[in-house]
């Protein structure tokens, strides 16, 4: 029984905090065609704005939160402003802003040590105590992530459905020149989203470094399983990919168990090409069309 | 080609009293000959027999993470040879010449950052001695670099394929050194020590299993791989073998298999500090009667201040660190006065005792060599060979014909002969951990960590 409990929970975990981060990531891809390289960057900084707010500027703990959502949310349209801005309009923007975003994700690593260092930190925005189920710990952390994620996608997906702004954004991503004919202000949606999306980077940043830790390489494996998620779950369908994230999440955590630690990931990786031949367009993606 | 400079008229006085005062101290100290001691760097000042560092600088080269993941570590290696380097000076240098160190960023330390750093030491800065901390990635593909410009290499790189290396042609690789113990014994040294817990009395083991997990990097492999085949030895069997995939921050499967078959001991050699922290903040909840061992990662404060109380009990070891006695204690003092509170004097006193050692050496052949000077060079590590040089960490003697520190009390039974393989546990996690073995250097006892005490 303790042994069910134990994947279960694993599993959930393991979903939450590839949900957490696969997100931003799909909402980006989704809505722009972007595949952003650096959304693992985006996520550090969250996770070290909310460090900062806390330890160095001295506010509570429960604003490390708001903060490093307001940091991603400027680094986000800056990153719109200094880049993209350039390159939309241009016919091989989709594989021209992969090169740019790399480098991008190289600069600010750099400077996340430059001023951080190397050294972990862990991270302020934590909540230690638990509960029991059955003799298996659970962090109120753990939950945490778990609700934060569902709500994150919840909430893009009401503000994509529901709002002026989601329309445009939707409309973007369907057809950018038949949205710019009708008057969406195609620079302004690639802005707001960049935001939007540095915002999530932000919740997903900060929730991750609670059960990992700061570092300023904590990107890089987030950014790699967001990848595989939304590519399992059809580019930019955010609602599947918080399904494929749990689905994942829970298949890594009985590898691990049943077969090995070191079989999770590979026997994770095999799950996806079986599942690219069956649905060479995600198992929720649709053929050329882009979801948000 | 590189072509011996003419000392300076300053420089061969200094070499006359040098050689004046060798003879005077080899005959007075009764230390001539083979296995002769240098006991401490006091012996450099004699050597130079009140002469001022005021010579042409020697450049001394580290070839040291700045940048990467192993920054923290590297900034503390840059300052233990600037400490080391800074104290020679004051005592005169190396015959009357100072030393000037210069350093080179290895990155991420691939042999792409390790081999063209160590060659610009050596061609754009004219290095006569590389002295490192750890780079963890060539794996001695950095020797051919040194063996061709035939400068002494001091590292401390724990690597096991040094000893392969180095052995299998010690006549071209003469002045490679490692400066510390192989990591290989590590595995066997934690056998030892749970044994010699057991037998003594202090600890009481539930079974004879040892659990132990693994992380993918050689490193933690080969540790792992020691302690498999060296438990038969001492009488352990292994009840679980794992390889995690790292960075890892859920256990929760690892702990489900150890809980079912709950082992005496659980040995992790994968050694990343905030990976560590979280399997001891989700192990505590729900312990086994299980004594808990980590590698290296607990001996940075970031593992205490991540795991908090769950820390509280764990051991960890290492075969080369300052140790916590007098001459610890006061080099401890020197490093944070010099450098602030915040850093590491621990893995700083790497460079800063092969910096000492190598400056006795090359002060007691005649002077140090450049890159290129091969026969001088030779005399400098002939030196390094026959010395013992007891320093910040312990004795450091090495092994020959692979050239690597000789580990205590594992590979010798003499403390005066070997590196102390020091063990060491979190007592309280707001304090450094705690040097409990081995004799005569711990500084406190052995306490039954408190998931199995209650």
């Amino acid at each position: 029984m303790d042994t069910v409990v134990q994947i279960i929970v694993s599993g959930l975990t393991l979903g939450a905090m590839y949900a957490a981060s696969a997100i931003g990531l799909s909402l980006v891809w989704g809505a722009m065609g972007v595949l952003n390289m650096a959304h693992g960057a985006l996520l550090t900084i969250g996770g070290y704005a909310s460090y900062s707010a806390v330890l160095q500027l001295g506010l509570p703990w429960y604003l490390g939160l708001p903060a490093a959502m307001i940091v991603s949310f400027v680094v986000g349209l800056a990153i719109y402003h200094i880049i993209f801005r350039f390159m939309y309009r241009h016919p091989a923007f989709e594989t021209n802003v992969i090169i740019a975003t790399v480098g991008l994700a190289i600069f600010l690593e750099q400077v996340t040590l430059l001023i951080y260092g190397a050294y972990p930190f862990p991270q302020p925005f934590s909540i230690e105590e638990g509960f029991y189920v059955s003799s298996v710990f659970v962090r109120f952390q753990n939950v945490l992530i778990l609700i934060l994620a569902v709500v994150t996608m919840l909430l893009v997906a009401a503000l994509l459905s529901r709002t002026r702004m989601g329309r445009a954004i939707r409309a973007t991503a369907l057809n950018r020149e038949a949205a710019q004919l009708m008057g969406v202000n195609v620079g302004r949606v690639f802005a707001q989203v960049m935001g939007i999306a540095g915002v999530v980077a932000a919740v997903s940043g900060v929730m991750l470094s609670s059960i990992t830790t700061l570092a300023p390489t904590m990107g890089y494996d987030p950014m790699l399983k967001a990848f595989i998620i939304c590519v399992i779950a059809g580019l930019g369908n955010v609602p599947g990919a918080l399904v494929a994230a749990f689905v994942l999440g829970l298949f890594e955590a009985v590898v691990q168990f049943a077969v090995g630690v070191r079989f999770g990931f590979p026997a994770l990786l095999a799950l996806v090409i079986v599942a690219l031949i069956w649905r060479p367009y995600g198992v929720f993606g649709r053929r050329q069309v882009r979801r948000v | 080609m590189i072509i011996r400079r003419r000392g300076t008229r300053r420089e061969e006085g200094a070499r006359k009293r040098f050689l004046e005062s060798r003879r005077n101290f080899m005959k007075g100290a009764g230390l001539a000959g083979f296995g002769a001691a240098a006991m401490t760097s006091g012996l450099l000042a004699d050597i130079n027999d009140g002469a001022r560092a005021e010579g042409e600088p020697i450049p001394v080269g580290g070839c040291v993470p700045l940048t990467g993941w192993a920054a923290a570590d590297g900034l503390s290696f840059k300052s233990g040879l600037e400490l080391a380097c800074e104290e020679i000076n004051l005592m005169g240098g190396i015959l009357g010449r100072p030393l000037a160190p210069v350093f080179e960023d290895s990155k991420e330390q691939g042999a792409d950052n390790i081999i063209p750093a160590m060659q610009r030491l050596i061609d754009r800065h004219e290095v006569h001695a590389i002295i490192n901390g750890y780079n963890t990635g060539a794996v001695t593909a950095e020797y051919d670099t040194i063996a061709d410009a035939g400068v002494p290499y001091l590292h401390h790189n724990t690597d096991i394929v040094h000893h392969e290396t180095v052995g299998s042609d010690p006549e071209l690789y003469f002045s490679n050194f490692m400066a510390d113990p192989a990591e290989y014994w590590y595995g066997e040294g934690f056998m030892k020590f749970i044994s010699d817990l057991n037998d003594t009395g202090k600890w009481e083991a539930p079974n004879r299993k040892v659990a132990i997990v693994t992380g993918s990097q050689n490193y933690s492999v080969v540790i792992a791989n020691a302690m498999r085949d060296s438990a038969e030895k001492y009488g352990w069997e292994i009840s679980l073998y794992e390889t995690v995939v790292v960075p890892i921050s859920e256990w929760g499967p690892t702990l489900q298999k150890i809980r079912n078959d709950p082992p005496a001991a659980i040995a992790i050699t994968h050694w990343v500090p905030q990976d560590l922290a979280q399997f001891m903040m989700q192990f505590v909840p729900n312990p086994t009667p299980s004594l808990v061992y980590m590698q290296y990662g607990p001996l940075l404060a970031a593992f205490r201040e991540i795991g908090k109380e769950a820390t509280n009990g764990v051991l960890f070891a290492t075969v080369v660190g300052a140790l916590q006695d007098e001459i610890g204690q006061d080099y401890f003092q020197r490093f944070n006065s010099k450098f602030g509170e915040s850093a590491s004097p621990l893995t700083g006193s790497q460079p800063y005792d092969s910096c000492h050692y190598w400056a006795i050496a090359a002060a007691m052949a005649g002077g140090t060599g450049a890159p290129g000077e091969f026969e001088q060079n030779e005399k400098v590590c002939d030196r390094i060979r026959r010395n013992i040089y007891r320093g910040v960490q312990g004795a450091t003697a090495f092994v020959l014909p692979y050239q690597a520190a000789r580990t205590y009390p594992t590979e010798t039974r003499d403390p005066s002969l070997g590196m102390p393989h020091q063990f060491l546990q979190v007592h309280n996690h707001l304090e450094q951990g705690k040097l409990i073995a081995p004799e005569p250097y711990e500084t406190a006892a052995f306490q039954i960590p408190p998931w199995i005490s209650g």
